[in-house]
């Protein structure tokens, strides 16, 4: 009897050691953000702060509202551009990468996978300084020798979501696409061939059979770029708002406008507090997803 | 067998973590232990007295923290100190201010975190160890810049500023005022080529042009000035320079030009001469071209380096003092005009020759009669990133001015609100 007791035990005793790992390094600082959100600690009160309650979120919510709630609102469309393009341009790119009898499919591959492997912080200034440059950038140059003025590509609000969206689409299809292959690798070949012998064409193929067993594999790689999506900071700061070379383009997210207001004031407490808030809305964000997605498996 | 060799593994993998840390611990408090019997020794008998170790933080070029450890050298064996380069130093202060087996004795940095950091209450006035007469012979701004709220937190050492600086070989006459820059600029920028550039949306630059009109972006009671008429106007003017320059200006692309040689001049600090001069660009310094509206030249910010206490030092009242006066005459400064280039603050310095001969020292000794040290209040540090919106979007994205700098003045105001 005792010997079944302890085997209970055993599968916990043997998490132990990476559960103590993540509970140092990812719940104990957001525990502690939590409650320095609940102080006051600034620049005032460097060293000898002390809880105020919830002073700070109030200050968060309700002096915030115009560019925070505008911010908020570009990021929800910028996630979800961003997701759209994704899925559809890896899709379409990764049935190419499968179709039958395609030479040197490696060799794609390999190229297909540079951006990702480069490190972002490069390639964004790269893009910032090698293409998107008004005098000097390649796209421009290209444009010029086609007979057209020069393109201003992050100074002003619209043409830099769009610069902003092809750079991440740049650095995150690598992914998408290798998750996609694999998927598509994985369907039974006998579904297409059993189609094509009752007439299927190839967009209903792609509809019927591909679609509907593409999702619950993808389906966890989908969840995961969207979060990251959401709190992408590097685009967007490096190519318009870095400290010293802001282009006057003003398409703040969540996040960089969180940096820019809360983190640069020394104002700890209040920044706290607005992470605190961030954090709750992609909590509820995950809680919402996996929700329906619940909700979809039993309607089928 | 195998569960067996697993288990020893996980346990050397997590004794080699621990260990880590263990030994650092362990050094930094020999260094305080070794610190608190000297000055609890030093009040009885002078028999063996151990050494005081003193430690000061850098993060500027090694050939200046070279010549301060060779100054400090000379109170060996008294006084050991040893001049440590430390990355992302604002930060790490930040961090262990308070802290004193981390926190170093002294650092050496610009003027504009004394407000920060004395509001954290980390900072200890210099004026506890050395009297305030050894500043008589100091430029005075520098002495300004070193004060907040009425005490001196730094002992300025040298100070830097920005240098009109052109290529001779491109540029004969070198315009004396901003209405004949434009002039220039308009008949020299064709084709990948600019009579004139400088990194026109940055604070840090644009300030000069502001100045020149009196216009300020924060004055040293923690007003911002952005809606001021003088700071619009200053805008304004700016603005029709910024038409014959790269949009971007940014620091990379306008170094680049002018070390290539297609940009015929710009402003620049004395940092960029070294690499300037690798590059084999024959460059001249003229004074800032003087602005014709309002008869004033163009007034950088200065940026004044020098060594700054912090409190927990003030249990090293005697080591500190000496070091503190050694590095307040004129030797320091004389040394690091030779190597650097750089213009002390010390007045004494400038009766040697070898100090009265560099012509970039000598123009920034002239400039210092007119440059605006940098703001040391804490509210500084939103004004940077307000700022650099209100020029970007003046200049790169054609908002108007007066809208603009109204708007820019109500975020200040509300910024500088969010930091209490």
């Amino acid at each position: 009897m005792k010997k079944r007791g302890y085997k209970k035990f055993i599968p916990y005793i043997y998490s132990l050691p990476g559960l103590i790992f993540i509970g140092l390094m990812i719940v104990f600082p957001i525990l502690y953000t939590g409650y320095i959100s609940l102080t006051n600690m600034n620049v005032y009160h460097w060293f000898d702060f002390h809880i105020i309650g919830f002073q700070n979120y109030k200050k968060a919510l309700f002096v915030l509202d115009t560019g925070f709630l505008a911010a908020f609102g570009r990021t929800i469309v910028w996630t979800a551009v961003n997701m759209m393009l994704q899925m559809i341009i890896a899709f379409l790119i990764a049935s190419l990468l499968n179709v039958e009898g395609l030479k040197l499919k490696g060799v794609y591959k390999t190229i297909l996978m540079f951006p990702w492997a480069m490190p972002g912080y490069i390639s964004i200034l790269l893009w910032r300084m090698g293409m998107f440059n008004t005098e000097f950038g390649l796209l421009n140059n290209w444009l010029n020798r086609l007979g057209f003025s020069d393109v201003h590509w992050l100074n002003s609000d619209h043409i830099a979501f769009g610069s902003s969206v092809v750079v991440n689409l740049w650095l995150a299809l690598p992914f998408m696409i290798m998750i996609i292959d694999g998927a598509l690798q994985s369907i039974d070949k006998t579904y297409y061939e059993s189609a094509t012998i009752e007439g299927a064409g190839y967009f209903v193929q792609v509809r019927q059979i591909t679609l509907p067993l593409l999702k619950p594999i993808i389906a966890p790689a989908v969840i995961i770029t969207m979060f990251t999506t959401f709190k992408q900071f590097d685009i967007i700061y490096l190519l318009t708002q870095q400290q010293g070379s802001k282009t006057g383009a003003d398409i703040h997210t969540v996040i960089t406008y969180t940096y820019e207001k809360a983190f640069v004031t020394n104002n700890y407490g209040y920044s706290s507090a607005i992470s605190i808030i961030i954090f709750m809305i992609l909590i509820i964000f995950s809680l919402a997803i996996r929700g329906g997605k619940k909700g979809g498996d039993v309607d089928e | 067998m195998k569960k067996m060799l697993s288990v020893l593994l996980i346990a050397a993998l997590c004794l080699s973590v621990v260990a880590g840390c263990g030994k650092t611990n362990g050094e930094n408090q020999d260094v305080t232990v070794d610190s608190e019997d000297e000055s609890a020794s030093g009040n009885t008998a002078q028999e063996v007295q151990e050494p005081t170790n003193i430690i000061i933080w850098y993060e500027t070029q090694e050939a200046i923290a070279q010549e301060l450890q060779k100054e400090l050298d000379k109170l060996a064996p008294e006084i050991i100190v040893s001049v440590e380069r430390k990355d992302k130093l604002t930060e790490a202060l930040k961090l262990v201010g308070n802290d004193p087996s981390s926190a170093p004795d002294m650092y050496f940095f610009a003027h504009d975190k004394i407000g920060i950091y004395a509001e954290m209450g980390i900072l200890s006035p210099i004026t506890n160890f050395i009297p305030a007469s050894t500043f008589d012979d100091f430029i005075p701004m520098t002495v300004d810049a070193a004060t907040y709220k009425e005490q001196i937190y730094q002992l300025p050492i040298y100070f830097e500023s920005l240098l009109f600086m052109y290529n001779k070989e491109l540029m004969q006459e070198v315009p004396t005022t901003t209405d004949e820059l434009l002039l220039y600029m308009e008949a020299n920028t064709i084709d990948g080529n600019y009579g004139f550039v400088e990194q026109h949306s940055t604070a840090y630059f644009s300030v000069g042009w502001i100045h020149a009109y009196d216009g300020f972006i924060i004055n040293d009671k923690a007003q911002p000035g952005l809606d001021r008429q003088e700071t619009k106007d200053a805008i304004k003017y700016h603005k029709q320079f910024v038409n014959y320059m790269p949009i971007d200006g940014d620091y990379n692309t306008m170094t680049t030009l002018f070390k290539e040689g297609r940009a015929h001049s710009t402003i620049g600090g004395p940092w960029l001469i070294p690499d300037l001069v690798e590059n084999g660009i024959d460059i001249g310094i003229a004074p800032m071209p003087i602005v014709n509206a309002t008869s004033k030249a163009i007034s950088p910010f200065a940026g004044i380096q020098g060594i700054c206490v912090l409190k927990e030092a003030e249990n090293k009242k005697e080591a500190v003092t000496k070091v503190l006066e050694q590095l307040s005459k004129p030797d320091i400064g004389i040394n690091l005009a030779k190597t650097i280039g750089s213009a002390p603050v010390n007045n004494k310095c400038y009766d040697d020759d070898a100090v009265k001969n560099n012509e970039i020292v000598m123009t920034l000794k002239e400039a210092s009669a007119t440059a605006v040290p940098m703001p040391n209040v804490p509210e500084m540090d939103v004004m940077w990133a307000i700022t650099e919106n209100l020029l970007s979007s003046v200049n790169k994205g054609d908002k108007d001015p007066v809208i603009a700098s109204d708007e820019a003045q109500k975020k200040a105001l509300e910024q500088i609100e969010a930091m209490k």
